[in-house]
């Protein structure tokens, strides 16, 4: 336990801290963006992904 | 028929099934193509050595009377993230510890099994993470990027070392260097073409698809890669169309959806006055133009960000606990390590918005036909530059060049990019063509309405002028 790298400990990113500011730094730019989605209410929208029980069989051309 | 390297599929088929033209000569064509040039484009990264072998074949069972098809005898560059029976695969990474297997991915099985001849692997940008495809070169000024991540396809058909090629688009990795290189790049809708074999970037995102020359090559293409094929598990059983009977119908009659927020914020000069000229072209020949906006458009960088990051990085999970990743490129390496600050809640809002952004374009396409706009906002940039101006404002080439793309990943519509002009540089712009889910014979039939009133098509880049001697008639 690292209390004081939560990237590390919460998110399990385990790169020296030079390089994990380095990559922090980068999505700082991308953060505006995730920002603004976040900012949309979409309570009553249902994700595009669907999820499909049958699909190993589908896969495997078993009958479910 | 002279140059045989410079030929589309539409004239050289016919040819190969009369037996006018053989397809040993063809492919001997190509190979010298890629002696001779590709020193300076560098797309391709393996040259096939099986590929006079398989031309040869096909020259038996075509003079036996045994013709497969329009790809029949026919030399495909295949982009060098698709798995490879007879040639390796390295999705452009030199990473030690990859290993991918020799087998072909679904979409090359049904091309050899159409008798066309893989002639090699085109280079992609690493895990086709990117616009550039380092060290790719574009035909047109070989001092700038081909764009991507399709990018050794791009350049390699645009400058006839193949006649088509594979590639695969997550934001616009087909349309993208189809524009910057001139040629045309079909992303069909999404599971229209299997994706088994081909090594993923983003699951829900990925699409395989051809870069041809011309609309009625990327037809015959799409005939041979389109169908169910149950490992994929994302491919619908869809009726294939016979998309060639999409070609050359009039566009007289059709609706022309026009987006003018998103897609037409902050083009180039030219790149917005060739599009609105395709647009006016669409109008003379009947077509009625409508006009309309998407607001939700707005919010789509940070879903496609969302989504494509945290895939990539559940795709890479295993090297990036291994520390494997930082033998990975630096830009490649810092989007996958990245991609572990996204959040779950983020990625599924991403994925409540692609739905509400599908609705949106569902009530678009219930008035009109297609959306046309730009393929992208800028032409080709130059090697090396991070940053362009675009209408008076700098801008990242990350940012601004798959802006105009990326909707059709999020939405899974079908788009292609057709060839409409050439900016004051003589750089290639591409025209983007989309329309409703498994309407390609829409897209086709536009696109190539567009096509025959120009001739874009017939244009060679200028930076590898003919090098091999041409092939009597």
């Amino acid at each position: 336990m690292e209390p004081d790298n939560p990237i590390r400990e919460l998110l399990g990113l385990d790169l020296p801290p030079e390089r994990q500011a380095a990559v922090v730094a980068a999505y700082r730019d991308i953060l505006a963006n995730l920002e603004a989605l976040r900012s949309l209410d979409l309570t009553d929208v249902h994700p595009a992904i669907v999820f499909e029980p049958t699909a190993p069989y589908r896969q495997k051309g078993d009958a479910p | 028929m002279k140059d045989l390297w410079s030929q589309p599929i539409e004239k050289l088929a016919p040819a190969i099934r009369a037996g006018r033209i053989s397809p040993v000569a063809l492919t001997e064509a190509c190979l010298d193509r890629i002696a001779q040039t590709d020193d300076r484009l560098l797309s391709f990264i393996h040259v096939s050595t099986t590929a006079l072998d398989a031309a040869r074949a096909a020259a038996r069972e075509i003079a036996a009377g045994h013709w497969r098809g329009p790809l029949h005898g026919i030399p495909v560059g295949v982009k060098d993230n698709y798995l490879t029976a007879d040639m390796p695969t390295t999705v452009g990474s030199q990473a030690p510890g990859l290993a991918f297997p020799m087998r072909d991915a679904a979409a090359v099985a049904r091309l050899r099994a159409a008798g066309a001849v893989p002639i090699g692997k085109t280079r992609t940008h690493e895990f086709a993470w990117g616009n550039v495809t380092p060290p790719v070169r574009n035909p047109w000024d070989l001092a700038r990027v081909p764009s991507g991540s399709s990018g050794g396809s791009g350049a390699a058909v645009a400058a006839g070392l193949c006649v088509a090629g594979l590639g695969s688009d997550t934001g616009g990795s087909i349309r993208m260097p189809a524009a910057a290189c001139g040629v045309v790049g079909l992303k069909g809708t999404f599971g229209r073409v299997s994706r088994d074999g081909v090594v993923p970037h983003s699951w829900s995102l990925d699409h395989a698809g051809p870069l041809t020359r011309t609309v009625t090559d990327t037809a015959l293409m799409m005939q041979v890669l389109s169908g169910y094929d149950p490992a994929d598990p994302a491919c619908q059983d869809q009726p294939v169309p016979d998309f060639a009977k999409s070609l050359g119908r009039p566009v007289k009659g059709l609706t022309i959806g026009v987006c003018r927020n998103h897609f037409f914020d902050g083009l180039q000069d030219d790149v917005a006055a060739a599009t609105e000229a395709a647009i006016d072209d669409l109008a003379k020949a009947g077509a009625k133009v409508v006009e309309f906006r998407i607001p939700l458009l707005e919010f789509g960088l940070g879903a496609i960000f969302a989504i494509e990051l945290s895939s990539s990085t559940a795709y890479h999970d295993a090297s990036l606990r291994a520390g494997r990743v930082a033998d990975f490129t630096p830009d490649v390496r810092t989007l996958v390590e990245m991609g572990r600050l996204v959040t779950g809640a983020d990625y599924l809002k991403a994925e409540q918005y692609r739905m509400a952004l599908m609705d949106e374009f569902r009530k678009v396409f219930a008035k009109v036909d297609v959306v046309v706009g730009p393929t992208t906002p800028i032409t080709a940039w130059k090697r090396g530059e991070w940053t362009v101006q675009v209408a008076g404002q700098p801008e990242s080439v990350l940012a601004a060049s798959w802006r105009f793309t990326y909707p059709y990943n999020l939405t899974g519509l079908p788009a292609i990019s057709v060839p409409c002009g050439f900016d004051r540089d003589g750089l290639p712009i591409g025209l983007q063509i989309a329309a409703r889910p498994f309407d390609e014979p829409m897209v086709l039939r536009v696109a190539h309405a567009y096509e025959r009133r120009h001739d874009w098509k017939d244009r060679l880049p200028v930076a590898l002028p003919a090098a091999v001697p041409p092939v009597p008639e």
